[in-house]
C-alpha cells in the first residue's frame, strides 16, 4: 500500500485547495469533457496549458503527479499502441500484416496519450487538494436537483462519507490480519492460482466479520445520539461559493470556448 | 538454535520516498538474550509496534540489520524462505480475535501449525495441548469461534499462535480490553510459559504493574529510540524521568511517591506490591521486625 498514491490527500492551503469542493468536482467534470472535444494540436496545447497552470496553483510539487500516474502507465502505454499499430489512413511508413504505422495512427496516438494524461492530472489534483469528506460534501451539492425525481441524495452523500472514512481503517485491519495470519505461516501472493485464492480465505473472512461488527457498533452509536434519518439534518461543514470559484469558472468556461472555435470540424 | 534477537542500527521508514513517510525508528540496537521476559513500555506512537514486527520479518528495516534465530534480516530480505522464522516466532497481535476465520475452534487453531508442513493429526493434537494451555474448556472444540465471548475468542487466537510452538512469544498488548480476571490469566500464562517452558517472551505494554510484576528486563522507546534498557529496578528508580517519557509509575511506586509526600520515607521505593506491604511493615513494626 505504501506507494499507492491515487485517491489521497496532501494537506495544503493553495487556491485549489481553498476552492469549495462542489465547484471543483462540477470543474474536473467539466475538463473533461472539454477534452473530448479536443481534436486538433492547438486545442490539445489549450488545454495542456490550462491543466499546467491549474498544477502549479495547486503548490503540489510534480513528482507526486508523476506518481500517481505510474500505476495506470501500462494501460496508457498498451491503448496508445493500439492506436498506432491499427488505425488506417494517411502516409503509411512502415505495415506487416495487419499492423501498420501512419503519420495519421502516430498523431492520433499521441493524442490518446495526452488525453489520458489530462485526464489522470486533474482527476490528482481534485483528490490531493479536497479531502475525501469534502468531496462527500460536494458530491452532496452537486447531486441535490435529482431530489426532485426522489432520488436518496442524503442518504447516498451520508453512505459515501461513511464509506470513505472507513476507507484507511479496513486498509489498517487488513494490514493487520495479513501479518497476523502470515505469522501463524500463511503465503500470500504465491504458488498456484488455486493456492492463492485458498490463502485469501483467512483474509477476507475476518475482514468481512470486522466489516460487519464496525457497522453494528456505528449504527447503534448514530442511534444513542440522536440520529434518525439523514434528511433534515443541519449542516456542520458549509462550503460557500467565493470569488475564486466565480474566476476558475470564468477561465474554464472561457478555455472551452476557445477549444470550440480551434477544434477542426 | 540460539534464541537470542539482535538490532544492529535499524531504522524503518514508513512509506519511504512520498510525501507521507514517517521514521518509526531511528537508530535501534540492541540485544534481547534468550529465554528473557523483556517488557517493551513507550508513549502511544513511539515505535513500539513497530520494533516487534521486524523480529518476525512482517516489516524489513530501511537500514541496518536484525539476526534472529540463525536468520539476518537486511532491508533485501525477501519474504521467501522466511517461514521458517515465522514458525519459530509466535506473534499475538494486539486484539487477535480479529484473526479468526476457520468453522469451529480446533481448526482455526490448527490452522498455523498446518501451515507448517505438520499432519492433520499433529496439528489437532498440537491443538488440543494449546486449547488446555490457554484454559480452554474442551466443549467449546467444535463450536465457531464467533459464538463465543470476547475473552474466550483472544485464548482461541492466542492457543492458535502456540500450537505452532514457537520459542519467541511476542504479546504485542495482548491484554488490551480484557476484564481484571482476564488479564492476570494471560498474563501468569504468559509467566508459565516463560518460567516452565523456557520461552523468550517479548510484552508491549502500557501497563507498569505487569512490567514490575512479570518482566526482568525493560526497554523504554520513545520517538523511534531506545532510551533505556535495563531491570525494572533500573527503569522506575527516577520518577521524574519516568513521567518525562509520559508513563506512569507502577502502582506501588505511585504509592511510595505519595507517601514521600507526607513525610514518611521508606528504604527504597517499592516496585510491587507486596515490597510496599513489606517495607510498610517494617516501618510500622520498627526494628521489632526481621
Amino acid at each position: 500500500m505504501s506507494n499507492f498514491l491515487f485517491g489521497r490527500y496532501l494537506p495544503g492551503n493553495s487556491w485549489v485547495h481553498r476552492m469549495s469542493p462542489q465547484s471543483k468536482l462540477m470543474l474536473c467534470f467539466f475538463f473533461v469533457i472539454v477534452i473530448f472535444f479536443a481534436n486538433n494540436v492547438w486545442t490539445y496545447a489549450t488545454l495542456s496549458l490550462l491543466l499546467i497552470v491549474v498544477v502549479l496553483m495547486s503548490g503540489v510539487s510534480i513528482g507526486y503527479f508523476l506518481k500517481g500516474i505510474r500505476p495506470l502507465i501500462w494501460l496508457i502505454i498498451f491503448t496508445v499502441l493500439l492506436q498506432i499499430l491499427f488505425s488506417s489512413g494517411g502516409h503509411v511508413y512502415w505495415h506487416f500484416g495487419p499492423f501498420s504505422v501512419s503519420d495519421l495512427s502516430l498523431i492520433n496516438g499521441g493524442f490518446i496519450f495526452v488525453r489520458f494524461l489530462l485526464i489522470i492530472m486533474i482527476s490528482t489534483v481534485l483528490t490531493l487538494t479536497t479531502t475525501p469528506l469534502a468531496i462527500a460534501d460536494g458530491v452532496q451539492t452537486v447531486l441535490k436537483p435529482l431530489k426532485k425525481f426522489h432520488f436518496p441524495v442524503d442518504t447516498l452523500a451520508l453512505m459515501l462519507s461513511i464509506a470513505l472514512r472507513f476507507v484507511p481503517t479496513l486498509m489498517d485491519e487488513m494490514e493487520t490480519i495479513l501479518n497476523a495470519q502470515r505469522s501463524r505461516g500463511v503465503d500470500f501472493g504465491s504458488g498456484s492460482l488455486r493456492h492463492r485464492i485458498q490463502a485469501a480465505v483467512p483474509l477476507l473472512v475476518p475482514l468481512f466479520t470486522g466489516a460487519i461488527n464496525h457497522a453494528e457498533n456505528l449504527s447503534t452509536a448514530m442511534e444513542a445520539r440522536g440520529f434518525t434519518d439523514s434528511e433534515h439534518r443541519s449542516k456542520y461543514r458549509v462550503y460557500r461559493w467565493q470569488t475564486k470559484d466565480t474566476i476558475s469558472w470564468g477561465v474554464f468556461l472561457l478555455v472551452g470556448i476557445l477549444v470550440l472555435f480551434l477544434r477542426n470540424n | 538454535m540460539d534464541q537470542t534477537i539482535s538490532f544492529k542500527q535499524v531504522t524503518h521508514t514508513y512509506q519511504a520516498n512520498t510525501p507521507f513517510s514517517q521514521d518509526a525508528l531511528d537508530q535501534v540496537s540492541l540485544t534481547i538474550p534468550a529465554h528473557s521476559f523483556t517488557a517493551i513500555i513507550g508513549h502511544t506512537g513511539s515505535g513500539k509496534s513497530t520494533l516487534v514486527q521486524h523480529i518476525n520479518a512482517l516489516l524489513k528495516p530501511t537500514s541496518g540489520e536484525i539476526e534472529v534465530y540463525g536468520r539476518t534480516i537486511i532491508p533485501t530480505t525477501t519474504n521467501k524462505n522466511l517461514k521458517e522464522l515465522r514458525k519459530h516466532v509466535g506473534m499475538v497481535f494486539q486484539f487477535p480475535e480479529k484473526q479468526l476465520f476457520e468453522e469451529s475452534v480446533i481448526k482455526d487453531i490448527m490452522f498455523g501449525p498446518k501451515n507448517y508442513g505438520a499432519s492433520e493429526a499433529d496439528a489437532e493434537k498440537d491443538a488440543e495441548d494449546a486449547m488446555q494451555l490457554v484454559g480452554l474448556d474442551e466443549s467449546l472444540r467444535d463450536k465457531s469461534p464467533f459464538d463465543l465471548s470476547g475473552g474466550q475468542m483472544r485464548r482461541v487466537a492466542i492457543a492458535g499462535v502456540l500450537a505452532m510452538k514457537p520459542e519467541i512469544l511476542i504479546l504485542d498488548e495482548p491484554t488490551a480490553g480484557l476484564d481484571p480476571r482476564g488479564h492476570k490469566e494471560i498474563m501468569d500464562l504468559a509467566q508459565e510459559l516463560h518460567d516452565h517452558r523456557g520461552l523468550t517472551i517479548i510484552l508491549v505494554t502500557h501497563q507498569m504493574d505487569d512490567v514490575v510484576d512479570y518482566a526482568s528486563d525493560v526497554i523504554v522507546m520513545d520517538r523511534g529510540k531506545i532510551v533505556k534498557h535495563g531491570k525494572p529496578s533500573d527503569i522506575f528508580a527516577d520518577p521524574k524521568w519516568v513521567y518525562q517519557m509520559h508513563l506512569d509509575l507502577p502502582s506501588s511506586a505511585e504509592f511510595a511517591t505519595r507517601l514521600v509526600k507526607a513525610g514518611i520515607h521508606l528504604k527504597q521505593t517499592p516496585l510491587t506490591i507486596e515490597k510496599l506491604a513489606d517495607e510498610i511493615a517494617e516501618l510500622i513494626k520498627g526494628e521489632a521486625h526481621t
